[in-house]
């Protein structure tokens, strides 16, 4: 087969232009495919690291959107395995105009020393985490969030309450960095409760607990909920991975969404090589009756079709999967006003899988054109003018 | 050992056209040995073609026998036939249907790419082959850029790179002017007497015929009886 490479190079690039527009318009489709499979391998691939899985979310079993009691987190801090726990209240409202999405952005009521014990991942330099849990009004921001607000410390923000019916004016105290987050904003809950009334005051949306070993997620989250079967106001315990993966699943069944557009990519694609491989078949076939009166047998004649459509298809995908890259890498640097892409990436199985997508479908598009073509009889291929 | 290279007995071509038959070829018996340079000759559809096709196993009788250098043809697979032709069997169109993309030497290293040879070898065959046919200098020019007689002489080299006993030529003058037609019946003229090759060649054309040591003449798909032309001609 090494041997005919040249043939099938050169027989590639024999109608540049067809070859061309065949190879951009896989490589668009497998730069989509590739793109869908690295959003699939964020959501349920992506694993945890080392520090989130010492960490279980605790929230009302109903919803999140029914709350917890604060008095629950001292009961919880006396299982046995949880080193720390901190409220981490979503306070949602509104920074400026709502409107301009990138406005929008995480906004977190914790107890400061409880979270950043909960959270030693959030870096914060020692002066700023003193003037942050010295001052009820304080509250830190994620350097990139700062980065796109241009917030700088002492800086005041005033959030609208939207769930909470109040109006909160802090002041930046600090900067963190973080590995996996630097888009929200953290403030005191004490702040927030106090300036509560009535139902919404001492209630929390989720406890965080920081466990001593990974290995007692299990027991511990099952533990907790045990602990409130029987209370009004009952709890699901589960992983951090598996509460984001939560948020996902209110988009319905993502999985089968995704793997339905990656699908119909791969089967439009099928058609628009198969057809580009059809016609490059079609005027080849008086050289197919050539080459077999050289000697040519009819599996060589279709090994060698099927190596120009896989050579297409192949560089269609390395383009594609070029592409995909730099749209992740470009995804990775933008803001995440509408879902976090800071963990987008393109692990080898995306790419290998791509690849591996793309030449199957050089392979299938051209089979039967060419199989029909190698089988069609020296005399009859002869007789096709040009 | 025998000197006979092609060999038929009542070989006969039929074709069926909708409800209708049309023999092509009807009976033909012919024995040509080693070294002869034959000419087939005859008008249009007299079936010098089908006979040289299938000589050239290009195609499969429908009755009759044919032997080609002590192969039974109706016997062999395609594969099989695939590469007897191109161990023994070197073959010149009339249109030289040489590749466009490849150069000369690429076009007459072709059928090289079937054998056992490695690269350099075959590049000095292709290259000894063209030089034969007098296109030494012409080794990278795709057929876009040679003339019609050239690309006819590139064709014949293709077909004698693989040093085949049998060269089978179709109408192979039929699209070249006549200094460039005479320059490819002296090539096959030459293969013939100083290479000893046995070559059929069909053709309309009486100039070329003479080229050649004996002539058959066909008419309505039969071979006429030694030294008979058909009525007309």
């Amino acid at each position: 087969m090494l041997k005919h490479l040249p043939l099938i190079f050169k027989n590639t690039l024999r109608n540049k232009r067809r070859s061309i527009l065949t190879i951009l318009s896989i490589a668009a489709s497998l730069c989509l495919l590739g793109f869908l499979l690295a959003i699939y391998n964020m959501f349920y691939f992506e694993g945890s690291s080392a520090e989130q899985a010492l960490r279980l979310i605790v929230r009302n079993r109903v919803s999140l959107a029914n709350p917890l009691a604060r008095s629950y987190q001292g009961r919880i801090a006396q299982v046995p395995g949880v080193v720390e726990t901190t409220i981490f209240q979503w306070f949602g409202g509104v920074y400026k105009d709502a409107r301009d999405p990138d406005n929008f952005f995480g906004r977190f009521a914790v107890e400061p020393e409880k979270f950043l014990r909960v959270y030693p991942d959030y870096r914060v330099p020692p002066d700023q985490y003193k003037a942050f849990t010295d001052e009820r009004s304080a509250c830190i921001v994620g350097r990139k969030l700062a980065k796109r607000h241009d917030f700088k410390l002492g800086q005041r923000v005033t959030l609208v309450g939207d769930i909470f019916p109040v109006t909160l004016t802090l002041t930046i105290r600090g900067i963190y960095d973080s590995e996996r987050d630097n888009e929200n904003m953290v403030f005191h809950y004490d702040y927030l409760n106090e300036s509560l009334t009535g139902g919404l005051k001492d209630t929390v949306s989720t406890f965080i607990l920081r466990m001593a070993s990974a290995d007692d997620a299990t027991r511990i989250a099952q533990t907790v909920d045990a602990m409130f079967r029987n209370s009004p106001l009952q709890t699901k315990t589960e992983t951090e991975r598996a509460f984001e993966l939560s948020f996902l699943a209110f988009l319905g069944n993502v999985k089968a969404f995704l793997f339905s557009i990656c699908a119909a990519i791969t089967f439009t694609v099928l058609l628009v090589s198969g057809n580009t491989m059809a016609m490059t078949v079609r005027e080849r076939v008086k050289e197919v009756g050539i080459l077999k009166t050289l000697g040519f047998t009819n599996g060589k004649i279709l090994s060698i079709l099927l190596g120009e459509s896989v050579l297409i298809s192949f560089l269609g995908g390395v383009v594609g999967l070029a592409l995909t890259v730099l749209l992740c890498t470009w995804l990775r640097t933008m803001p995440s006003t509408m879902a976090d892409m800071s963990r987008l990436a393109t692990p080898p199985w995306v790419l290998s899988t791509s690849l591996a997508i793309a030449l199957v479908i050089g392979l299938v598009s051209s089979f039967f054109p060419a199989l029909s073509a190698s089988r069609r009889p020296i005399i009859e291929a002869m007789r096709v003018t040009d | 050992m025998s000197n006979v290279v092609i060999e038929t007995r009542q070989l006969t071509k039929e074709f069926v056209r909708g409800e209708s038959k049309v023999v092509a070829l009807k009976d033909a018996n012919i024995t040509i040995e080693k070294g002869e340079f034959v000419a087939l000759m005859g008008p249009s559809g007299s079936g010098k073609s089908t006979l040289l096709h299938l000589i050239a196993a290009m195609d499969r009788a429908t009755g009759g026998e044919i032997r080609v250098l002590g192969e039974d043809l109706r016997k062999l697979s395609d594969g099989d036939i695939a590469r007897w032709r191109n161990a023994h069997v070197g073959f010149v169109f009339q249109s030289f249907n040489l590749i466009p993309v490849l150069s000369a030497w690429e076009n007459v290293e072709l059928p090289l790419k079937l054998t056992k040879l490695g690269k350099a070898a075959r590049l000095d065959h292709a290259k000894k082959a063209l030089e034969l046919v007098g296109l030494g200098d012409r080794l990278d020019h795709t057929p876009r850029q040679l003339s019609g007689g050239q690309e006819q002489r590139v064709a014949i080299a293709r077909a004698i790179v693989t040093d085949p006993d049998l060269i089978l030529a179709d109408e192979p003058t039929g699209n070249l002017d006549a200094n460039s037609a005479r320059d490819a019946l002296d090539l096959l003229g030459r293969l013939n007497r100083e290479f000893g090759k046995t070559i059929v060649m069909v053709t309309h054309d009486p100039h070329a015929a003479k080229s050649a040591s004996k002539v058959r003449y066909l008419e309505k798909g039969e071979l006429l009886p030694i030294g008979q032309k058909p009525e007309d001609w």
